[in-house]
């Protein structure tokens, strides 16, 4: 009885030892990437004074479905204001333009390495059930909420309000070039 | 004594599993924080969808690991004001006529989606799931793609240059008839 279990045991060690060296032996899978040609999907004119660029990089940490992604991301993008929606009055012989509303773009740069995922982790009571991997759709709410605090931020740091005083400024200055009289834009 | 191991290791496990659940809130101060003054007139704007499969295979390895995602470049063409004159306007009031000279238009990258339109995944049950390394792996390739494209093909940024320009023109024009001049738009060379 002894010498089976003994034998199963040697035999289960053999096994595993050698199960052990095929798993690493095995040529690592292909991994294969294919990239399309680029297609124009997209093509508008607009007339948008852009007066601020900005480039960020941010650390992403974020929390989702008991998973935890930390990542670098680089952003770049500007705020612009929409010319064609311009509100010009004539007091006297002065122009008086209000300013439309802002347009806040923030994108991924488009620099090399500009989302670069550090780590990825499973949190909470089941965390040793699952390998903490985030599906493509939770990456996604993941970099929604990173950009609605993207643009919170610019509002809070003075970045809006710094945009919209330049933007002030270079509408004035070409407004009279164009208008040869004075011109007082309101932020 | 070996239960109270079990139930020690047991506690361990649920009090890190707990402090998990219980991170600090993301900090999402910026480590480069760079804003720069820019006076564009941008005039027409560009997107340029890439879509990217990644396979992975191996004899031993049972079943499929397909997925096709996308995302979306833009592009812009704008005119620099910084560098327009006030001589770069010329009226002739007799004849209700302005002459404008504009910048010659300039193109760039305004940045891409963050997200991932996902299009295609095949995942069999045998297979690991794509995770975020390989999706980051994935757009940035798409990424040098797109670039090289960019670089080779003129087809890009002349449409976009044509695009602006016929905007721009438009947008003069329509200005300062507002103000009783016919105009004319002219733009200089690079």
């Amino acid at each position: 009885m002894l010498r089976t279990i003994r034998f199963i045991a040697v035999a289960l060690i053999v096994l595993v030892v050698a199960g052990v060296a095929v798993y690493f032996s095995l040529p690592k899978p292909k991994e294969s990437i294919e990239v399309g040609e680029g297609k124009v999907t997209n093509l508008r004119t607009v007339a948008q004074l852009c007066t601020v660029d900005i480039y960020n990089e941010v650390p992403v940490l974020d929390t989702i479905n008991n998973k935890v992604i930390f990542a670098i991301q680089k952003q770049q993008g500007s705020i612009s204001f929409d010319m064609e929606h311009l509100r010009v009055d004539t007091i006297g012989d002065t122009l008086h333009v209000k300013l439309p509303r802002e347009i806040i773009s923030i994108y991924e740069a488009t620099a090399p390495n500009s989302w670069e995922v550090i780590d990825t982790k499973a949190i909470g009571p089941l965390a040793l059930l699952h390998n903490g991997k985030l599906s493509a759709a939770e990456e996604n709410v993941v970099k929604r909420r990173l950009q609605a605090r993207s643009k919170a931020r610019l509002y809070r740091n003075g970045t809006v309000s710094r945009a919209r005083t330049e933007a002030s400024a270079t509408l004035a200055q070409l407004l009279s070039h164009m208008y040869r009289r004075p011109v007082v834009v309101s932020p | 004594m070996k239960r109270f191991l079990y139930i020690l290791a047991g506690m361990m496990a649920l009090c890190s599993s707990l402090a998990g659940c219980t991170q600090a809130p993301p900090d999402h101060t910026g480590l480069i924080e760079d804003v720069r003054s820019a006076e564009k007139m941008v005039f027409a704007q560009m997107a340029v969808t890439k879509t990217a499969k990644t396979s992975r295979t191996a004899w031993y390895k049972i079943g499929d690991r397909i997925a096709v995602y996308s995302y979306d470049t833009y592009l812009r063409g704008y005119i620099d004001l910084s560098e327009l004159q006030p001589e770069d306007f010329v009226f002739d009031e007799d004849a209700k006529t302005v002459k404008i000279y504009l910048p010659p238009v300039q193109t760039e990258l305004e940045g891409r989606d963050m997200t991932l339109r996902e299009e295609y995944e095949h995942v069999d049950p045998l297979r690991s799931k794509i995770d975020s390394r390989e999706r980051a792996l994935l757009k940035e390739k798409a990424n040098q793609s797109l670039h090289a494209e960019l670089a080779r093909n003129p087809m890009y940024r002349n449409t976009l240059t044509k695009n602006a320009e016929r905007k721009a023109r438009a947008y003069f024009e329509n200005f300062f008839a507002d103000q009783g001049y016919t105009a004319s738009v002219e733009f200089k060379q690079q």
